[in-house]
């Protein structure tokens, strides 16, 4: 080996090196889990199983994770506090799914093929719509991550129901909000370009006007656009009083945002249920600052929480913040107790449809101060949404309205 | 027709088409010296970018540290894919050295998930927050600044290629490698440099990208509106790059508000067909460019 062989070498050896401890500085590497399976083992015959196509990993990763912690925490509680419901205890079985559609089809029929599954979660309209049929004929019952108004319709997707309001509500509990409070606003509407940003535009607009609102503009940005100056000329162009995201997690609120302030636009700015967890608010930074928005569920700092058993309970099993995704799995796990509870003392086996007929026959569920007002299915849907405000001092978001039913319009 | 606003989109537009001139420059750079076409370009800026955030947001390093240890970081990735990727490829079909650079954008994709997770995430800002105004238009001083940064960088790169040796060998080897060689130039040194040089263009306007929208492991899709760039002004021509950058830029921004939002990358890619087939060597470039 020629001296400059070996100098070349020593040289990216000491290159690599570099790189690696610069890209590892300051970051903790993600030790995600791939599969989780809690609760009785496989073999309990009378278990309730639940299984889960669940996002450990990608995009959607922050808020997968959370599910499963949720669905630990619940099984291992029915379980050890309640010995499960009537005596027969739960199972859960999840797997990572990468937020892929074609993975989490993959995934539900490797746990279904090997488990006598109840009852399962998925992690995407995607998945949802492309499951349906299976879960009709294999007589499944299930939730999941998707809040799609196209799922709010128990003719075509009979084993199904959404953990709180559609896309569609949410956004009509947000216009519900502006009408109360300000009569005749002027609203513009914000959102991607994506079947998630535009499912509930066209009844927002509907529905906006409907309450006496005046729509000021619909802005569209491309699916992933970094770019948005021009959608932000044209905001400030439609002068609304209020502006509502829809279709994004993060970016691009907080630079929509930043610049409508530059601009010196008094616009009050508003979210949706994904927008709104405390982990996302935080990273908005100051462009959080009263920033508002549609929650279905209590935080875990609700300085009411200590009231509810559920939220409670929430807090004696976690002493630090839980993100709002945790808590929706909490409300998985209350509604089936009580789908399952219902179905047995009507005498019936654990179906789908058996099930799907209890979860129709229950009223006023109470889901121990997870929603803070008993809850009827309407539809696919619990059309109940309560609007929040960001604190960034406080570092909390604050309820600034009542529980908003949309069924007492 | 209101044009006071047709001025605001367009300088809106201009100052965002700079970061499509930048990332397309260190695209160019590593076409016109190795003759490879670098898909990864998007994910290089996405790493140089959670690399500064790693510094800034993470170790809370001072500002002005991070960014040039990201910079740093971006070269020296650039040196090692030159080195122990695209070196051993030498000679095999550009089809397959395509390939490889696609390959890596996955790699790197999951290399980000892997270590700072794929949540999305905002960059501490740093850029001055105070509105610009030109005359009665304004400008976002996001878009201002980054629009500044990116000329002076621009401008220095020009400066370099121009009068430096190195960037004379650069050049030298782009427009002829057998002379060069018999020049007594270093031309696998020049590779290096080449990417090394790219890599460091990229973590730059990484840094900027993300700290105008953020960051998240999806942020290299904005690489596949640079190739766009580099094929309309051509990919081995600085002075397309650079044009074309703001062209498709103020284009997308004018698209954006008199078409709407979801014609933008419609009205970009139409561009590039035309192009193609129009002047399918670019609008600046050579003509005997190699279709893949």
């Amino acid at each position: 080996m020629t001296m400059r062989n070996r100098t070349s070498e020593l040289f990216l050896g000491v290159a690599s090196g570099l790189l690696l401890g610069l890209m590892t500085a300051g970051s903790a590497i993600a030790d995600d889990p791939e599969e989780a399976e809690v609760g009785v083992e496989a073999d309990v015959e009378d278990a309730i199983v639940i299984g889960g196509s669940i996002p450990m990993t990608g995009v959607f990763a922050f808020a997968g994770l959370q599910f499963n912690d949720g669905f630990r925490d619940f099984v291992q509680w029915i379980n050890e506090e309640h010995g499960g419901v009537q005596g027969r205890k739960f199972r859960y079985v999840g797997q990572d799914t990468g937020y892929d559609p074609d993975q989490s089809v993959g995934v539900f029929r490797r746990i279904t093929s090997r488990e006598d599954v109840h009852f399962y979660f998925g992690d995407s309209t995607a998945f949802s719509q492309t499951i349906n049929s299976a879960l009709n004929r294999q007589d499944i019952l299930m939730t999941g991550a998707s809040f799609a108004s196209e799922l709010n319709n128990p003719e075509e997707y009979p084993l199904q129901f959404l953990l709180g309001p559609d896309y569609s509500e949410q956004v009509g509990v947000l216009l519900e909000y502006i009408a109360n409070e300000d009569p005749g606003a002027r609203v513009a509407f914000v959102y991607s370009d994506t079947e998630f940003g535009r499912d509930p535009i066209n009844a927002s607009v509907e529905r906006a006007e409907d309450l006496g609102l005046t729509v000021a503009e619909t802005i569209v940005t491309p699916p992933g656009a970094a770019d948005i100056s021009s959608a932000a000329l044209e905001h400030r162009r439609a002068r609304p009083d209020y502006t509502i995201f829809h279709g994004y997690i993060l970016s691009p609120i907080p630079d929509f945002i930043e610049r409508s302030r530059q601009m010196g636009m008094e616009t009050r700015f508003m979210g949706t249920y994904y927008t709104m967890d405390q982990g996302i608010i935080d990273e908005m930074g100051d462009a959080a600052d009263g920033f508002m928005g549609v929650m279905p569920y209590r935080y875990y700092y609700d300085e009411e929480a200590d009231d509810y058993p559920i939220m409670r309970t929430i807090r004696e099993m976690n002493d630090e913040y839980r993100a709002t995704t945790y808590i929706q799995a909490w409300l998985v796990g209350m509604l089936l107790k009580e789908i399952v509870n219902a179905t047995l003392e009507a005498g019936d086996e654990l179906t789908g449809t058996n099930m799907r007929r209890a979860l129709d026959s229950l009223e006023d569920i109470d889901t121990g101060g997870v929603i803070g007002v008993p809850v009827t299915f309407r539809g696919n849907s619990i059309p109940v949404g309560r609007i929040y405000r960001a604190d960034v001092e406080a570092g909390r978001m604050v309820p600034v309205s009542d529980w908003i039913d949309l069924t007492e319009e | 027709m209101d044009w006071l606003f047709f001025f605001e989109v367009s300088l809106a537009g201009l100052g965002f088409g700079a970061l499509y001139a930048l990332t397309a420059v260190a695209f160019v750079v590593i076409y016109k010296a190795t003759r490879v076409i670098n898909l990864a370009m998007g994910e290089m800026l996405m790493l140089g970018a959670y690399m500064f955030f790693g510094f800034a947001a993470a170790l809370a390093l001072p500002i002005w540290a991070a960014l040039i240890l990201a910079l740093v970081g971006g070269a020296l990735l650039g040196l090692i894919l030159e080195r122990l990727v695209i070196r051993p490829m030498l000679g095999e079909s550009p089809i397959s050295v395509f390939m490889v650079t696609i390959g890596l954008s996955s790699v790197f994709i999951g290399l980000v998930e892997i270590i700072w997770t794929a949540a999305p995430r905002s960059l501490p800002s740093f850029l001055p927050s105070d509105p610009i105004f030109i005359g009665d238009a304004f400008v976002a001083p996001k878009t201002f600044w980054s629009f500044v940064i990116a000329a002076v960088v621009i401008a220095v790169f020009l400066v370099l290629f121009r009068f430096w040796r190195g960037g004379v060998a650069l050049r030298a080897t782009a427009s002829d490698q057998g002379a060069a060689y018999g020049m007594g130039i270093n031309v696998p040194m020049v590779y290096s440099l080449a990417w090394g040089v790219a890599g460091l263009l990229a973590a730059g306007a990484g840094v900027l990208l993300g700290s105008i929208a953020g960051i998240s492991s999806e942020m290299g899709f904005f690489g596949l509106t640079v190739l766009v760039v580099v094929i309309v002004g051509g990919l081995d021509s600085v002075l397309g790059a650079l044009l074309a950058g703001l062209l498709i830029g103020w284009v997308e921004s004018l698209a954006g508000v008199y078409l709407g939002g979801e014609y933008e990358h419609l009205v970009t890619f139409m561009i590039l067909m035309v192009v193609l087939l129009l002047r399918p060597w670019g609008l600046f470039g050579t003509r005997e460019i190699e279709r893949l």
